[in-house]
């Protein structure tokens, strides 16, 4: 095939995805610790099926707007540093194909995978090869160079996929904890998927297509879905409409609609509005913006009723309404009073750990962290829903980090993101939080408060392997220090204990436990008694996490 | 002839006896309340009794400031005409002591001159106030030096203290702005300060040692504050003599303080704002 139409386009897109999503698990167990999170199938997979959302919303055939909210959608529904960095691959591939409308030719699909690349490497601070940066800028030279020899589209994306390949094999070469994993990269290895996806869509009969694209993606929100805000019992209708009018003031319709509910969004140009809102009262809303015009595509759904879905259908409140401007208009929820000067979102997993969290003084919790990465999206909405001037994200993941860091360009407040990789990082540097202070003190001082804790986490190992001297089965208990492996045992009491001996030295003094969901009380209180004896000049304290797949998390200071 | 100068201050001063009583330091008591029953501070209840009540006890007591009644008394009793009393007193922000003094002063004899203070403090802080003015009198100094001293002190003077918990300070109603710290599910050690005369947050630190080793490093920071003073501390506690005394033996050499450390007891009346495990630490040059 010599050029490449809008409508193949959006197929090879839709056949990436589905084929991500069949792969995703093995995408999954190519982590190098075979911990039961950081799963950069899953991440890369769901980072897709959100920009695959806006694509499917949209009759559009263009190229360039099709590539515009491929670029749009998987910038918020980015999970993940995976989710991160496959959201700014399409946002350079999206640019590269700016000036394409009708078809894409050899030479337009090689330029869109260099841009692309070229604006992976731009979006992280130390690049680091041997990962899907390497695979990607790989695929690009051999595109490039398969166009340069005059090579139709179709030549064009062999030869990256091609590329890919070897780079992609080549990875445990340049990086030494692949090697002695025995793995590729991961997030190589989903980039290399989802080019299969993008070859099978470009060269499927319609046949193939077609039962390519039937295949069930599965629902992978729903274990770890945002967490359903308290309000929704009360402002239970999600309810969203587009309004067709002229000289739509939106400022006005936002302020009059913000008192009658949460989650409100209002975006568009004077003549065409779209509207979401969160109420207890869709009737009133209907009533209030006929006015305004016509109101089309009404949809009105009872959250409270359903619960399960709720994750799925958040996702499809990305704002596929692009006037053209690269706003993203998410107003303010629980308005209410002046805004506090600092607010805090953490990424937490667990009531328990959800609640402490809380009492520290954060406003908003999004469940998440360990075993589903929040988006963007998710962390964009959280920072917007705190009713604060600027707002300082907690990850507590190091593989949500990167999405933080980019939802701080997202969104008008200020935000700072301190870089705390694990649970006791985040409760040591909520520690020096001071809500009278500046952000820039507070970001110094949390900054300087998460290092002086060390972690340790306890959980199984999903699948055998040799980490240093240590032989690690499948369903293994295997204790982290730093997130490295350091025991391995066979209950999670006795793994903590000697992680937690790995751990205390002379100038311990405290040692904190936060045990898990699939723990009994009295797991943790036969732990409490071992240490409090072992370490007499520590004090011991141990509360109920909750946190899944991780049956303790240990810190140490 | 020039009066006779005395100083009072009241008994949330904290001063341990021998001192008070070598230095002529009077002490006006102010009043705990367990239930019905009402004791005067050191004169009707002692500090282990206290404590044995406070922990064992299910009613939370209350203090009430000495009425200007119980200071004419005390001021009529040791002054003469021509005489000058230098009353030092618990900061107007967490008590009405200071006030009860100030209206004493104007029903007295007019001969008598009493310059009362706010201390902007509590505990130990009132006390190295009471001390600095006493010395100043034994060494003959006149009123205004009195006065300087006990201003420069003020001015200096850094309080930080380690509470067990907030419960106490929060149900007396003297947490001031350190109520955001109130509800945490973890065993945190607040690490207070005095801001304006009032109970402010300083840090969170989690556990008793570590907070311990903060006040150390704390009083260390404080030195390079004013490197050209001699640093002096002195350190109050709650039933918690075994790490205040710890705390009074390092200081001098992990913080340069002289190593004269005034080591007191909390007694019932700031005992009752802070509950027992509290260690308070102040810290001022001279």
């Amino acid at each position: 095939m010599d050029v490449i139409t809008g409508l193949t386009f959006k197929n090879m897109l839709l056949a990436a995805a589905r084929h991500l999503d069949q792969q995703k698990d093995t995408v999954n167990a190519l982590n190098v610790f075979p911990v039961p999170d950081g799963d950069t199938g899953t991440n890369m997979s769901l980072t897709l099926n959100a920009a695959i959302k806006e694509l499917e919303m949209t009759g559009s055939v263009e190229v360039n707007r099709l590539a515009s909210l491929l670029a749009r959608g998987s910038l918020m529904g980015a999970r993940g540093n995976s989710g991160v960095i496959l959201s700014q691959f399409f946002r350079g591939f999206s640019d590269g194909l700016a000036h394409v409308q009708d078809g894409i030719t050899g030479e337009d699909l090689a330029h869109a995978f260099v841009t692309a690349s070229q604006t992976t490497y731009r979006a992280v601070m130390k690049p680091v090869e041997g990962t899907m940066l390497t695979v990607g800028r790989v695929a690009a030279e051999y595109a490039a160079a398969a166009s340069e020899a005059e090579a139709n589209a179709e030549g064009v994306l062999k030869a990256a996929l091609e590329g890919a390949r070897t780079a992609l094999a080549d990875t445990p070469n340049i990086l030494p904890v692949l090697k002695q994993a025995g793995v590729v990269d991961a997030g190589g290895q989903g980039l290399l998927v989802i080019f299969e996806g993008f070859l099978a869509g470009l060269t499927a009969t319609p046949e193939e297509l077609e039962q390519l694209l039937a295949q069930q993606v599965a629902v992978q929100t729903a274990q770890a879905a945002p967490q359903l805000d308290e309000v929704v019992s009360v402002n239970k209708y999600c309810t969203e409409f587009i309004i067709l009018g002229t000289g739509i003031d939106t400022q006005h319709v936002r302020r009059e609609l913000e008192p009658q509910g949460e989650s409100l969004i209002v975006v568009g140009d004077l003549d065409v509005v779209k509207v979401h809102i969160h109420t207890a009262h869709p009737g009133q809303v209907l009533e209030f913006c006929g006015q305004f015009g016509d109101l089309t595509e009404i949809a009105i759904d009872n959250m409270k009723l359903q619960n399960q879905e709720f994750a799925s259908h958040e996702e499809n409140h990305h704002l596929d309404f692009s006037t053209g401007t690269n706003v993203v208009d998410f107003p303010t929820d629980q308005v209410r009073g002046n805004p506090k000067p600092i607010g805090v979102v953490s990424v937490v997993s667990g009531d328990g750990l959800a609640e402490i969290f809380r009492s520290l003084g954060v406003d908003y919790v999004v469940a998440g962290g360990q075993t589903m990465n929040p988006s963007t999206e998710d962390l964009v909405k959280a920072v917007n829903s705190v009713n604060a001037e600027s707002v300082i994200i907690l990850p507590n993941n190091k593989n949500v980090i990167f999405s933080a860091q980019q939802a701080k360009e997202l969104t008008e407040k200020q935000v700072g993101v301190v870089p705390t990789r694990s649970v006791p990082q985040g409760i040591s540097a909520l520690m020096y939080f001071v809500a009278e202070d500046s952000l820039e003190d507070n970001l110094a001082a949390m900054e300087e408060g998460m290092r002086e804790v060390k972690t340790g986490e306890v959980t199984y190992a999903v699948r055998s392997t040799v980490a240093g001297d240590l032989h690690i089965e499948e369903r293994d208990i295997i204790g982290l220090a730093e997130g490295k492996i350091a025991v391995v045992g066979a209950t999670p009491t006795g793994v903590a204990q000697d992680l937690i001996r790995k751990m205390v030295d002379e100038d311990s003094s405290v040692i904190s436990i936060y045990y898990g969901a699939d723990l009994e009380p009295e797991a943790a209180d036969e732990l409490d008694e071992l240490i409090s004896a072992e370490y007499p000049d520590c004090e011991v304290e141990v509360h109920s996490g909750g946190q899944p797949l991780y049956y303790y998390i240990v810190s140490v200071e | 002839m020039v009066g006779r100068i005395h100083v009072v201050t009241d008994s949330g001063s904290d001063l341990p006896a021998e001192l008070r009583q070598s230095l002529g330091i009077h002490v006006v008591p102010l009043t705990v309340q367990f239930g019905d029953e009402i004791f005067k501070d050191g004169v009707e209840i002692s500090t282990p009794e206290f404590y044995t009540r406070l922990r064992g006890g299910s009613s939370m007591p209350s203090t009430c400031q000495p009425s200007p009644a119980d200071f004419v008394e005390v001021y009529e009793r040791i002054a003469e005409p021509g005489d000058t009393i230098v009353s030092i007193h618990l900061s107007s922000k967490m008590s009405g002591t200071y006030q009860s003094a100030v209206l004493a002063s104007t029903m007295i004899d007019p001969k008598i001159t009493v310059k009362a203070v706010d201390s902007r403090a509590a505990s130990l802080g009132i006390g190295v106030q009471a001390v600095r003015a006493a010395q100043v009198v034994q060494a003959g100094g006149s009123v205004d030096d009195v006065l300087d001293v006990v201003q420069s002190t003020i001015d200096c003077l850094q309080v930080y203290f380690v509470v067990d918990t907030l419960e106490y300070l929060q149900k007396n109603g003297r947490i001031g702005l350190a109520s955001a710290l109130v509800g945490t599910l973890l065993n945190i050690k607040p690490v207070l300060t005095l801001v304006d005369g009032q109970v402010a947050p300083f840090e969170k630190i989690r556990g008793k040692a570590k907070a311990m080793k903060r006040l150390r490093e704390l009083s260390a920071e404080f030195r390079e504050r004013y490197p050209e003073r001699q640093l002096k501390a002195a350190i109050s506690h709650a039933d918690s003599y075994a790490e205040a005394s710890a705390l009074a033996e390092l200081l001098p050499e992990m913080a340069g303080v002289d190593s004269d450390v005034i080591l007191g007891e909390i007694g019932p009346t700031i005992g009752v704002h802070t509950g027992p495990g509290t260690i308070a630490l102040f810290l001022y040059g001279v």
